[in-house]
C-alpha cells in the first residue's frame, strides 16, 4: 500500500495500490487494439458522410451576424451577455482552470477511490456535475438559442432547424428584445457583500450548532479536517459558481443587467 | 488463437489455429521482428510487454478491474489516439496547405476538388479534433468521478488539465486556418476576448494606468497585429503545427510515464 511505502522510506519507491492484476496480453492489448480500431472506423465513417464545414473566403467587409466561437468556447461567448469581457473572457477561464487543478489538494478524503461512488463524496460529486451542466448549458444556449445580434431564439418557434436563416421568410429580424436594468449599487453593493461575505462565513456559522444538530455537527467535523486554507479555495469557487448561476438568472428571467457599477468595471 | 499458459505443456495434438499461429511464428523472419517468441506462455506475456517498444508504454500486468470497459470507458486511450490520428492526417494536410492569406482558402478549395481523398482527409482531420475535446471532457469526468485524481495521482490531473487546455488551444489555433467567413469570425471573437484582460488588454480595467493601446496589448502580441491577418495566419499556423503539438507530447509523455509508475487507480 502507498502510504506504507511512503512512511517507511520517506518518499515514494512505489505506489501502486495492491488489487488482483493479470499480464496485459492478450486481454488489455485486445481492448486498446479494438477501441483504435473501432475509433478509426467511426471516424472514416463519420467524415465519408458528413463535409467539415467551409464558408465563404474569410473578409473583414462582411461581418457575420451572429459571429460565433467555436462551440468549446461558445459558452465563454454566452458569459458575455452576463458578465463584462474582462470577467467572462478572462476571469472566469482562468478562476475555472485554477479550480480545476486545485481539486485533488482540497479534496483529502481517501475515501472511495477507483470506483464510482456517490455516498461517501456527496458534495464533491453534486459540486462538480453542476459545474459540468452549467458549462453544457452556456454552451446549448449560445449554440442553439441565440441568433443575430446575440438575441435569444427559440428553435421551431423563431427559426427553423436545419435552415439557413434565423427567421421565417417575411418574418423581420427581432430587434432587441431585452429591456434590462442595472440593479443600483446602493443595494447592489450590499447584494455582493452579503452573497460573499455571508457566503463565507455562514458554515462556520452553522457548524457553531454542531451540539443541537447532527447535520450541523458533521458540517463542523468536516471544516475541522478540511482546515482553514482548504475551506477558503473551496467555498470562493462554490460562491463564484453559484453566482455565475444567480446572475444568469438574474438577467434571463427578471432582466438585470448589472448588480454593481463603477467607472471601471461592473459587474 | 494459442494456448492458455495453464496448459502449455500438456501432452495433446496441436489444433489447426495452433499450428498455422508455430508455422507464422516460429522462424527466424518473425523472430528478427520481435525480441520474444510468440506469447503464449505467461513468462513470455510478460516479456513480450516489457521488451517490445511500442508494447512497453502499456504495464506488463494490469489491474483486472480497470479491464472494464465500464470503468474507463476507454477514453484516455481514444484520446491519445486521437491525437495521433490528428497529427497524421495535419501531417498530410501539410503538403497541400500554405498559411498565406490569398493561397490558404484556395487550398482549401483544393483539397474538395483537386486532391484525390483530399475531403476525406479534410474530414478526418476536423471531426478527430471535435471528437478529441469531447473525449478529453469524457475523459477527465471519469476521473474525477471515480475519484482517481486522489493521491498519489494528484500531480497528473494537474497535468490532464494542461492537456485540457493545450486541447482547446490545439482546435482554436486551427480553427483559423482555412481562412474562411466561419473560422476568420469565430478566431475574431476569441481574440478579442483577450483584449478585455485587466491590465494588459486595451479593453480591460485599469489598462489606461499602464499605457497599454490597442498596438501594444495583449491581443496584439497573440494574433501580430490589430486585427486577423496574415501575422495572425502564420501564428496560428506554427502554434498549431509545430509549438503546442510539441508541448503537448511532452505532456503527454509526463502523463503516460505517471499513469504507468502509480498504476490504475484501484480501491484502497
Amino acid at each position: 500500500m502507498s502510504e506504507l511505502n511512503v512512511a517507511k522510506s520517506g518518499y515514494m519507491l512505489s505506489n501502486k495500490p495492491d488489487y488482483p492484476r493479470e499480464p496485459s496480453w492478450p486481454n488489455f492489448v485486445w481492448i486498446v487494439f479494438l477501441s483504435m480500431l473501432l475509433v478509426t472506423v467511426v471516424l472514416w465513417g463519420i467524415s465519408a458522410i458528413f463535409d467539415a464545414p467551409l464558408e465563404e473566403v474569410a473578409a473583414w467587409a462582411k461581418t457575420p451576424n451572429p459571429a460565433k466561437a467555436p462551440w468549446y468556447f461558445i459558452g465563454l461567448q454566452e458569459l458575455l451577455v452576463y458578465f463584462d469581457p474582462w470577467i467572462a473572457g478572462v476571469l472566469l477561464p482562468t478562476q475555472i482552470i485554477i479550480g480545476l487543478v486545485l481539486i485533488p489538494y482540497v479534496d483529502i478524503s481517501p475515501a472511495e477511490q477507483g470506483k464510482y461512488s456517490f455516498s461517501k463524496r456527496k458534495f464533491a460529486v453534486v459540486y462538480f456535475s453542476f459545474g459540468l451542466f452549467l458549462w453544457f448549458l452556456l454552451i446549448a444556449i449560445g449554440q442553439w438559442f441565440r441568433g443575430p445580434s446575440w438575441e435569444f431564439y427559440w428553435p421551431v418557434i423563431d427559426y427553423p432547424i436545419g435552415g439557413e436563416s434565423w427567421t421565417y421568410p417575411n418574418v423581420p429580424l427581432k430587434v432587441s428584445e431585452a429591456q434590462t436594468v442595472n440593479v443600483p449599487n446602493a443595494i447592489g453593493w450590499p447584494i455582493l457583500f452579503i452573497f460573499f461575505g455571508g457566503g463565507m462565513v455562514a458554515p462556520y456559522i452553522v457548524a457553531r450548532f454542531h451540539q443541537a444538530s447532527a447535520l450541523c455537527a458533521r458540517l463542523k467535523d468536516y471544516l475541522d479536517r478540511i482546515g482553514l486554507v482548504r475551506y477558503l479555495l473551496i467555498q470562493v469557487h462554490v460562491l463564484l459558481t453559484l453566482s455565475v448561476a444567480g446572475k444568469m438568472i438574474l438577467r434571463l428571467v427578471f432582466g438585470y443587467k448589472y448588480i454593481v457599477t463603477t467607472p471601471f468595471f461592473n459587474i | 488463437m494459442a494456448e492458455t499458459p495453464s496448459e502449455h505443456g500438456k501432452q495433446q495434438e496441436p489444433g489447426l489455429l495452433s499450428k498455422i499461429v508455430r508455422l507464422l511464428t516460429d522462424n527466424d523472419i518473425y523472430r528478427s521482428f520481435f525480441r520474444t517468441g510468440y506469447p503464449d506462455t505467461l513468462l513470455k506475456r510478460m516479456a513480450v510487454m516489457r521488451s517490445s517498444f511500442v508494447m512497453h508504454i502499456l504495464p506488463t500486468k494490469v489491474g483486472t478491474h480497470g479491464l472494464k470497459l465500464g470503468y474507463t470507458w476507454c477514453m484516455g486511450g481514444i484520446t491519445f489516439f486521437l491525437f495521433l490520428m490528428l497529427t497524421l492526417t495535419g501531417v498530410i494536410l501539410m503538403f497541400y496547405y500554405v498559411p498565406e492569406e490569398s493561397r490558404a482558402f484556395t487550398d482549401m478549395k483544393d483539397l474538395k476538388f483537386m486532391v484525390p481523398y483530399g475531403m476525406i482527409l479534410r474530414n478526418m482531420h476536423r471531426w478527430a479534433a471535435h471528437a478529441m475535446v469531447f473525449s478529453v471532457i469524457v475523459h477527465m469526468a471519469r476521473v474525477f468521478y471515480t475519484g482517481s485524481y486522489k493521491a498519489p495521482r494528484q500531480f497528473n490531473w494537474v497535468v490532464g488539465v494542461l492537456l485540457l487546455t493545450l486541447t482547446l488551444l490545439l482546435s482554436f489555433t486551427g480553427y483559423l486556418l482555412p481562412w474562411d467567413q466561419l473560422g476568420f469570425w469565430a478566431v475574431t471573437v476569441g481574440t478579442n476576448m483577450a483584449s478585455a484582460t485587466p491590465f494588459i488588454g486595451f479593453e480591460g480595467p485599469f489598462s489606461e494606468f499602464l499605457g497599454v493601446r490597442i498596438d501594444n496589448d495583449i491581443r496584439f502580441a497573440i494574433i501580430g497585429g490589430t486585427r486577423i491577418g496574415a501575422n495572425a495566419l502564420i501564428r496560428a499556423y506554427v502554434w498549431h503545427c509545430v509549438a503546442l503539438p510539441l508541448i503537448a507530447s511532452a505532456l503527454m509523455v509526463f502523463h503516460f510515464w505517471r499513469v504507468r509508475k502509480d498504476g490504475f487507480s484501484g480501491p484502497l
